[in-house]
């Protein structure tokens, strides 16, 4: 009986994951890496990877969310958590709200527990629809509370980061978020409790200074550009040519920063397969 | 008061019924046909009769033995509710002779009111507007291409007994009429047995706007309220909503005048329904048809009025006067209904009737729900396919869509496809929550949910 309400969560997961990911019709996708054309349909059946060169389309976080955790386990945490206006900052209110009613989310974070092969876990995800994914009090928050959550109760934790960095229009107050979520992250890892940071594209500025990269275990998405400041500003302040595939996840991965590079089709197995090895028992 | 009170319906309205008269201390004889024989309506009336086998036509249309055990068991009161019996003069004067009372208002009246050039006569002269058209039936093409002129395109062409979407053709032009003419005429025939036709113009994108009246025998007349039904398809309900957000408390005092005027008209009496169709300017409204029936969404408009309208109907047939004035009326907040309909919108809204598995209905403050469906019980395919209506009351219409969004989210049956799903999906329309709908809307998003929904399932099997 418990099996009917946990079907009607996964169903209500699964509409919130098409609302963002839905484009009507099913016309031709053409994949911006490729330039090649695949049927929507096909696209959509491969977890919006392309099937012809493997480019990682943009997700929304509720599909990333119903692509990770087991049907009808997702539990939201402070869903409702909103964004304030600290500094009064011209625009931003207006800026905040056409984000709402574009993506549906109240922040970029979402944060929520569930289930991934039958391990309780805590997963967080950034949403980069939402203006650029940046950092922001309330993201820096939600990211916080959520480690907390799964301190308290002896979770591991999974954090996917996509994000431009700190959110200008709050200042200093969002670059305190790296402080915030560090500090946190560092009495979570007092307790001996696995943390999994994945990357995706792109994963750059404070989110990558702060709590991207404190990773137990750092997993990146193909393709995604990780770094601290863009490549063009590096090679405007520096003056010279970068090397080739700079800053990609697989640039990375080779220079000591991630430690493997996951395709989204396989992400749900490996962490599932990482959560058995370090979790209570250790099974492999 | 009536004494005993016979149910010559099945379902939700038959308990809606039951439950009424229970609270007023009538016993009540429910009928029953075979299949129906585990129903709950059988299984909470006082005593139950069964009435025939499966087929409407010989079980809950059986004026005959419907009649047959009402003077058997000493009814002395038949309430016929909605479809079946609920319109049909015949049944309704088959009743007076009998000295059964019938639970809504006279044969006279229904006929008045059924005859839809007819009632057009009479609404015309009581000064209630009608959309311009043909005064009265169109005997041959001419006739009806003068009348088409008069008026301007686009027209409808509709059978004088017509119903149900039945015996209509629209024309955008001169050329168009003469074969769509002669096509509505044959259909209503077929249909109806009667191709008298009229005439009237095409209201564009309109709103489906209708007024709740309650009249006594004593000649008093109110209205409580509007609803807006605008959510249809194929002029089926889905969605209700009381009271309408597009009127403005004006319009409204002047629409709901000219319904007054409408139930005045034809010597209305008991719980009955006018609508109007609302141009898309807001402002114009014609009079479409009058009900003569309680209505299915007639849930909402107890919940903004707290007023019991089946209970309004028995005390009505019984004789005495509305206990209330029109100054009595007052509507407090905003409500929404949702109907369940046991179809499945990927195949095209294909009735599948079948046995419920499990079952979990919504509950909280401001939700009602008016079912007939309990955990193992079997929905037959004889007849409509209405499983529940879901309904909530908040105090503005943007915590009622709330409160329903969430209701629809508890909501649970498992055993056959329902609609439930698109509701929800529609609540959260921005049309819908702007309150912009209209007829059209519904039809012209309609491909668009689907293939949302067909999108979700897609996602589901690939995980």
């Amino acid at each position: 009986m418990n099996s009917i309400f946990s079907k009607r969560r996964a169903r209500l997961l699964a509409m919130k994951a098409m609302r963002d990911n839905y484009i009507p019709g099913d016309q031709l996708t053409v994949c911006p890496k490729c330039g090649q054309e695949s049927p929507r349909r096909e696209v959509a059946g491969n977890l919006s990877v392309c099937p012809k060169c493997g480019y990682h389309f943009p997700i929304g976080a509720y599909y990333r969310l119903s692509t990770i955790l087991d049907p009808g386990s997702f539990r939201e945490l402070n869903g409702k958590l909103p964004a304030g206006d600290p500094l009064a900052f011209p625009g931003y209110r207006e800026k905040l709200a056409a984000a709402q009613r574009k993506t549906g989310l109240t922040e970029v974070a979402v944060t929520a527990t569930g289930t991934i092969g039958g391990q309780k876990c805590v997963v967080g995800v950034l949403d980069n629809r939402f203006l650029m994914g940046s950092m922001s009090a309330a993201v820096g928050e939600k990211i916080t509370l959520a480690i907390e959550y799964a301190t308290k109760n002896k979770l591991p934790l999974i954090l996917f980061a996509a994000s431009g960095g700190a959110r200008m229009q709050e200042g200093i107050l969002s670059l305190m978020q790296m402080a915030k979520t560090s500090a946190a992250l560092a009495r979570f890892s007092e307790k001996g409790l696995l943390y999994i940071s994945v990357l995706t594209d792109p994963t750059t500025g404070g989110v990558t200074a702060s709590f991207a990269s404190l990773g137990d275990i750092i997993l990146a998405e193909p393709g995604a550009l990780i770094g601290f400041a863009g490549p063009r500003v590096i090679r405007q302040t520096i003056g010279q040519e970068l090397p080739e595939g700079f800053q990609t996840a697989e640039f990375q991965l080779e220079h000591g920063f991630v430690d493997a590079v996951v395709p989204r089709t396989q992400m749900r197995d490996t962490l599932e397969r990482l959560l058995r090895l370090h979790g209570k028992g250790g099974q492999p | 008061m009536l004494k005993r009170v016979l149910i010559a319906n099945r379902g939700e309205i038959a308990l809606r019924i039951q439950r009424a008269c229970r609270e007023l201390d009538m016993e009540t004889v429910a009928v029953y046909s075979q299949p129906d024989a585990e129903a709950l309506h059988v299984q909470l009336a006082t005593q139950a009769v069964c009435i025939g086998p499966a087929r409407a036509a010989d079980s809950y249309l059986n004026q005959d033995a419907l009649l047959t055990v009402a003077l058997a068991t000493n009814c002395d009161g038949i309430h016929p509710g909605y479809g079946f019996l609920s319109e049909n003069a015949d049944f309704a004067d088959a009743c007076a002779r009998e000295g059964l009372t019938f639970i809504g208002p006279s044969g006279d009246t229904i006929r008045k009111a059924g005859s839809k050039s007819a009632a057009r006569d009479l609404m015309k002269a009581a000064g209630v507007p009608v959309t311009p058209g043909s005064d009265g039936p169109v005997s041959s093409v001419e006739d009806a291409l003068a009348a088409a002129e008069r008026v301007g395109y686009p027209v409808l062409l509709k059978a004088s007994a017509g119903g149900g979407g039945r015996g209509i053709r629209r024309c955008d032009s001169a050329e168009a009429l003469p074969a769509a003419y002669a096509e509505a005429k044959v259909e209503a025939r077929a249909c109806f047995g009667d191709d008298e036709m009229y005439l009237e113009k095409l209201v564009l994108r309109p709103r489906h706007i209708e007024f709740q009246i309650l009249a006594d025998r004593h000649g008093n007349v109110i209205h409580l309220g509007d609803r807006d039904c605008s959510i249809q398809r194929r002029n089926q309900k889905l969605i209700e909503e009381a009271p309408a957000r597009c009127l403005t408390p004006e319009l409204r005092a002047r629409m709901g005048d000219a319904a007054v005027r409408a139930a005045k008209a034809v010597g209305y009496e008991g719980a009955g329904t006018v609508e109007f169709l609302l141009d898309s300017d807001g402002e114009h409204f014609y009079f479409m048809e009058m009900n003569t029936r309680i209505q299915v969404e007639h849930g909402i408009t107890e919940l903004i009025t707290g007023v019991d309208l089946v209970r309004q109907q028995l005390r009505v047939a019984s004789g005495l006067s509305l206990d209330m004035t029109q100054a009595d009326v007052s509507l407090t907040g905003h409500a929404i209904e949702c109907r369940v309909n046991a179809e499945d919108p990927r195949q095209d809204f294909r009735p599948c009737p079948g046995t419920v598995e499990f079952l979990h209905f919504p509950g909280g403050a401001g939700v009602r729900v008016d079912s007939h469906l309990y955990n193992g019980c079997a929905l037959p395919p004889f007849y409509d396919s209405l499983a529940a209506k879901l309904m909530v009351h908040a105090p503005t219409r943007l915590e009622a869509i709330r409160k329903m969004r969430r209701a629809l989210e508890e909501f649970a049956l498992e055993g056959f496809p329902t609609n439930a799903e698109l509701s929800y999906q529609i609540l959260y329309h921005p049309t819908f929550v702007r309150g912009g709908c209209t007829t059209a809307f519904l039809e012209e998003i309609l491909p668009r949910l689907l293939d949302f929904n067909r999108r979700v399932d897609q996602h589901e099997d690939t995980l």
